[in-house]
């Protein structure tokens, strides 16, 4: 851990990333969105649905990275438009991931935060890119990486001049089929006590089963990760990539429900004597 | 004043392109089905755009053409086109085609429109300000602002529309110099905000591109967008100009800065609206008739010249004060014809029918050396 020259915690100052009326790393932050945007009512109506529900930031790809070539890529310049204008009616700051160094400074000419994905996590050159693009990264930690790994490519980012880094634990692969990965919430306090960076939580793609994302978001709460980000869908049924692990806006504000209070409860515990 | 004489023979060489199509490379031998449709959808929109050109020369003809010896010219038309030869174009054919275009103009020209000039090409600012002044017009465009004045002055045209002061660079010099001395009245006013627009063809992939060609007061005010790009600014004559340019020729890597209008023009897509570093910059347009605006009108705007003394203008702009007046825009210019004095150029509500305007009018006559008053108008409420 000794060349985390930026990441490492030194003092108890923890980084506060203000973006428009959100603070990460202060207010619990949920992001909430489709896994790809699909098309202007797709993305408007869930748009609406994670606003209502009271999500914080609105997530949606327009630059797919997957497994197999074939399947849906996205929609490229014109999906960030729909996000954008979603974003801009809803008043939800917008999300999205960049898989391309090329494509970098265009997404950010219309995304709040540029996500990288796990599987472009040690992708250095996107990196570097990222880090001059001045928005806020959110980091997800790649699937087959350690801790310390992950924490390294945060400090590609910051080494580039960019403070505002938001890192996200999105499940490992582990031996357990069940689930599509596995949760690794140790993660979230490994994370604060090595780094003064936010930690958020993906418990969709950890999963992989709609049952499993409300329990692994209270859990994310009580472990005092800094957030979520989940993906809804306004109808999972017709979702065109990930159809099966989306939330619809019913289950997705019933857990904000439950979320919410508890993250209350917890700011009034006592604090731990350590 | 920009040279835009080399843009303009880019142009022209650009067209000349088009009808170069015998010449047919074994690249364009072997192209692919889609290719080739893509291909004939661009030779359909050149043929519409070209179409436009014609209709627009044919409401213009229309204003000094007698209705005799017109059958005699149309017959002369239709038997020269059919003396050329081309294999794939049937006689009967372009007979048929020939007419129904002659129809359509002459339709087009019984509608009685009425030609509105604009300084730029189609899809400049000042063809949006008078499509919005000027709702079922014909939009003439002009290459100078004096050929706007000239225009219309001389009956030529119905309508002028030049801009005259913007939110962020101030008074367009050369269209206030051009108002002291014009004889044509001001009939109207609307502002247009200034929404700039990375514009690029449907090939070319946002990715590469690498230059950007505009205006320069454009480029200046994309300047921040231009730099977290890393794109170059490639000065031209004019933003529609550029959007032209990038239609007909599609030079590799390249997009423009241009308004909205020029992407529906000239088929081009957006990449990115609103690229402006700062917010809110507006145009303010006037609408110049040789008849004055016959209803009361809500503001006027005049040009005068005082003597070079102390309190001469404070004079002349106590009278709006103590008439209660709102000025809603002062300006001064140097006078060409005597540099050293100075035109006032002063714009307010209320209509020189109003007996209180009237009367300070009245004053301000014998206070003045020169006193021009261009005329009361409807204000622009700005929605719409």
């Amino acid at each position: 851990m000794k060349n985390l020259k930026l990441a490492m915690r030194e003092t108890e100052q923890r980084t506060i990333i203000n973006i428009s009326n959100v603070a990460v790393g202060r207010d619990f932050t949920v992001i909430a969105g489709p896994c790809s945007v699909e098309n202007e009512e797709q993305m408007f109506e869930s748009a609406r649905a994670v606003k209502s529900a009271g999500a914080d930031m609105l997530r949606g790809g327009a630059f797919k990275p997957r497994t197999s070539p074939y399947a849906f890529q996205g929609l490229g310049l014109n999906g960030l438009k729909l996000l954008s204008q979603a974003g801009k009616e809803t008043g939800l700051p917008i999300v999205t991931e960049v898989i391309d160094p090329r494509d970098v400074s265009w997404v950010a000419e219309f995304a709040d935060v540029l996500q990288i994905g796990t599987r472009n996590m040690q992708n250095y050159s996107l990196l570097k890119e990222v880090g001059q693009a001045g928005r806020p990264v959110l980091l997800k930690r790649g699937m087959y990486s350690t801790l310390e790994e992950w924490l390294n490519c945060a400090e590609y980012i910051l080494s580039e001049g960019n403070p505002n880094v938001i890192l996200c634990e999105r499940g490992i692969r582990t031996f357990e089929t069940y689930t599509r990965n596995t949760l690794d919430l140790s993660a979230v306090p490994a994370i604060k006590e090595l780094t003064h960076l936010p930690i958020i939580i993906d418990p969709t793609h950890s999963t992989g089963r709609v049952s499993l994302i409300g329990p692994m978001s209270l859990a994310a709460v009580a472990a005092g990760a800094d957030g979520l980000i989940v993906e809804v869908h306004y109808n999972p049924a017709e979702a065109l990539c990930d159809a099966d692990q989306a939330l619809t806006p019913a289950i997705f504000a019933d857990i904000m429900q439950r979320l919410r209070p508890l993250r209350s409860f917890m700011d009034k515990l006592p604090n731990s004597s350590k | 004043m920009l040279d835009v004489r080399p843009a303009r023979n880019a142009l022209k060489q650009g067209q000349d392109k088009y009808s170069n199509l015998i010449d047919n490379s074994f690249e364009e031998i072997k192209m692919k089905p889609d290719e080739i449709s893509k291909k004939m959808d661009k030779i359909d929109r050149e043929l519409l755009v070209l179409l436009q050109e014609r209709m627009g020369l044919a409401l213009r003809s229309k204003k000094f053409q007698e209705a005799a010896g017109a059958a005699q010219r149309e017959e002369d038309l239709l038997a020269r086109m059919e003396r050329m030869n081309l294999d794939l174009v049937k006689r009967s054919f372009s007979r048929q085609l020939l007419k129904t275009i002659i129809e359509e103009s002459k339709r087009l020209q019984d509608e009685d429109r009425r030609l509105v000039a604009f300084q730029g090409e189609h899809g400049a600012y000042g063809d949006v300000a008078a499509r919005r002044l000027v709702p079922a017009g014909a939009y003439i465009p002009c290459l100078e602002f004096a050929d706007v004045f000239r225009g219309v002055e001389d009956g030529y045209l119905d309508l002028g529309v030049v801009p005259v002061e913007n939110s962020l660079e101030g008074a367009v010099t050369q269209v206030n110099d051009l108002l002291t001395t014009t004889n044509l009245n001001v009939f109207g006013e609307v502002k247009v905000d200034v929404n700039h627009c990375l514009l690029a063809t449907e090939a070319t992939d946002y990715r590469e591109i690498r230059v950007v060609y505009s205006h320069p007061q454009a480029l200046a005010q994309c300047r921040d967008f231009l730099r977290r790009n890393k794109l170059e600014p490639r000065p031209y004559y004019d933003t529609a100009g550029a959007a032209k340019m990038l239609a007909r020729e599609n030079p590799k890597a390249a997009a423009a800065i241009a308004s909205t209008l020029c992407a529906e023009l000239y088929d081009l897509d957006i990449i990115k609206e609103g690229i402006e570093d700062a917010p809110s910059n507006s145009t303010r347009f006037l609408l110049l008739s040789r008849e004055p605006y016959s209803g009361e009108g809500e503001k006027t705007s005049i040009i005068f010249a005082v003597a070079h003394e102390a309190g001469q203008l404070y004079g002349v702009l106590r009278l709006f004060a103590d008439a209660k007046i709102n000025l809603t825009r002062i300006s001064s210019m140097p006078l060409r014809s005597d540099p050293g004095n100075y035109s006032f150029f002063l714009d307010f509500e209320g209509s020189e029918k109003d007996s209180k305007v009237a009367e300070v009018l009245d004053k301000m006559e014998a206070m003045t050396i020169s006193l021009k008053n261009l005329g009361s108008y409807p204000a622009d409420s700005g929605n719409s």
